[in-house]
């Protein structure tokens, strides 16, 4: 498969899918791609990059390079996601491979942190300082000449200076979180990596820190979250890369994908007033690619979910059944990832 | 900012981490025991309590490599078990600034634990103001080299508390009883070797000298520092998912 990889520059739009021959945004990842072309002052490129832990191989033959916009790192959990995370911080050597940040190596180059913030996930925040003094030591250690301003400037941008000068082992989850978040961005990073942002937040904390990533990727920052999350993954990311056992599953614009997802073969199960009259009204339909009686009720598979669900409740009127249910029965998000790489 | 400026940051952190209330409680009943063993023999003894055996076994043997060894391993050990030196690890600094700030301030506040408790006994027991002086060098100069290795061994396992407590009560406890020559790698006796070239006991002691004392103290300090700051600077977090 022809590879070739673009990084737009600072200002540009946000990536869309890969600009080559494959399917609509999406790339299979197991055949070999072509070292990415070099990224700009704000990409993240991997190239061919593994890394396993023992016999386990936690992430497997990645290439993919990234300029400014987001991008969603979506996969169940276990995916892979966050040994991809830390493998682009710096703070994990591939097994093999390549991993660039900005054109430098990122494994043992403490100076990729100039341009780089990193959001973890599970790691902690130290409880005993307060949001203010965490953001400032940020600050410090990244030498900004004036540290103070630099972390009221963070902690406003994460919405958390009611609550700045309250040592983090009394926050809430959520705040905690942001509290992460300014340590992450009080040096101003044009790339940005965050591990699962939204978890711990409310509703309300979740649309903020969406706006806020928005507003700073349309600056012409790179941003790279990942989620297990499909929602949030969309509400927030231009492109995706979708990973699934370790393996890129698919990359590219959101929507595209999303179409995959949705044009998948499914099943679905129907409980109506007379299952049988409707399975005979749905077969001869062409998105009916087969049809089940039995004590769960009427289940349908289909290859074309948009198409089925417009036949449904005409089929069922014309024939005058009822409808009392209908159940996507393989919807999980592992269902769709294992869909995605099995194409 | 110049890298004393950084070190002093990642110090001051440092510092209110490891002074947190239970472990400042905690190492402060530690020091306590032998000044309430010195109490002790001076309320209910005969008065010829020998000061400086006393000494040797409550402060040099006991309170100084278990305090050293608690600071040592939590001043950046914790925070890379736990995950909040991930703050520190994705910094542009240079990785011997991390380290060299935790050593330092490990060093620190064992030396103060220790050198407290040291002269607070010694006056209980009514040692000589030339002794315990030697003591309190003895002390700090001790606080910095276990400190140093604990610091060191704390970046390279994290089971570093374990491999203190072998090495403080196997190697320099029972080994160095069984086989002399394990003394020439024995903090405690570079500790012992520094106190007594300071301020001479009445009797000779078998032990290190000053210059082995001093050698052992220097190759430690120079080699925990530099195997910590490369151990670290090839630190790779625990694995995600």
């Amino acid at each position: 498969m022809n590879e070739t990889h673009e990084t737009r520059q600072p200002g540009a739009a946000p990536m869309a899918s890969p600009p080559d021959t494959a399917a609509p945004g999406l790339l299979a990842p197991p055949a070999p791609p072509a070292p990415p072309a070099a990224p700009g002052a704000f990409g993240i490129q991997l190239d061919h990059a593994s890394r396993w832990y023992g016999n386990v191989v936690a992430v497997n033959d990645i290439s993919f390079s990234l300029g400014p916009g987001v991008t969603g790192l979506l996969g169940p959990n276990g995916a892979g996601k966050t040994t991809i995370l830390h493998m682009t911080a710096g703070l994990l050597a591939p097994s093999t491979g390549r991993v660039t940040i900005a054109g430098e190596i990122a494994w043992r180059n403490p100076s990729i942190y100039r341009r780089l913030g990193l959001v973890p996930e599970r790691e902690a925040v130290p409880g005993h300082l307060t949001g203010r003094q965490y953001a400032e030591f940020n600050a410090r250690l990244h030498r900004l000449p004036d540290p103070r301003a630099a972390a009221a400037r963070a902690l406003a941008t994460v919405d958390l200076e009611a609550a700045a000068d309250r040592t983090i082992g009394t926050y809430s989850k959520g705040m905690q979180q942001r509290a992460k978040i300014a340590g992450g961005l009080v040096h101003d990073p044009p790339i940005l990596l965050l591990d699962e942002p939204f978890n711990g937040m409310d509703p309300r904390q979740r649309l903020h820190m969406i706006d806020l990533l928005r507003a700073m990727a349309s600056e012409g920052r790179t941003i790279l979250f990942s989620s297990h999350i499909l929602e949030e993954v969309e509400r927030l990311a231009d492109s995706i890369l979708v990973i699934y056992a370790g393996r890129l599953a698919a990359w590219g614009d959101f929507r595209q994908i999303r179409r995959l997802m949705t044009d998948r073969p499914r099943t679905i199960a129907i409980h109506s007033a007379d299952d049988r009259k409707l399975a005979t009204v749905l077969m001869p339909d062409e998105s009916v690619a087969g049809v089940e009686l039995g004590p769960a009720g009427l289940i349908v598979r289909t290859g074309d979910g948009e198409r089925f669900a417009r036949l449904l409740p005409k089929a069922a009127r014309a024939a005058g059944v009822t409808i009392h249910e209908v159940l996507p029965i393989d919807e999980s998000l592992e269902r769709v990832f294992a869909y995605l790489v099995s194409r | 900012m110049s890298a004393v400026s950084v070190i002093w940051t990642i110090a001051q952190a440092t510092f209110r981490a490891l002074l947190g209330r239970r472990r400042t409680i905690l190492m402060g009943l530690l020091a306590l025991v032998p000044v309430l063993v010195a109490l002790l023999s001076r309320v209910a003894g005969d008065g010829v309590a020998d000061d400086r055996a006393i000494l040797d076994l409550l402060i040099i043997r006991t309170v100084l490599p278990l305090t050293a060894l608690v600071f040592g391993t939590t001043a950046l050990g914790s925070e890379l078990d736990d995950g909040t030196g991930v703050a520190l690890l994705t910094k542009p600094i240079p990785r011997w600034h991390i380290v060299l700030a935790k050593i330092v301030v490990a060093g620190i506040v064992t030396a103060v634990f220790t050198a407290v408790s040291a002269v607070v006994t010694g006056i209980l027991l009514g040692t000589a103001g030339e002794t315990l002086v030697a003591y309190v060098v003895g002390v700090i100069v001790g606080a910095f080299a276990y400190a140093t290795a604990f610091v060191a061994v704390s970046v390279i396992t994290t089971r570093a508390l374990v491999v203190g407590l072998v090495y403080t009560l196997l190697w320099e406890g029972w080994l160095a009883g069984i086989l002399p020559g394990t003394k020439s790698l024995s903090l405690r006796e570079a500790t012992l070797g520094v106190i007594d070239a300071v301020s001479p006991p009445a009797v000779v002691r078998d032990g290190l000298d000053l210059q082995g004392s001093l050698t052992l103290i220097v190759v430690v300090l120079v080699a925990g520092s530099v195997l910590g700051a490369m151990r670290l600077a090839r630190y790779q977090v625990k694995g995600g998912d």
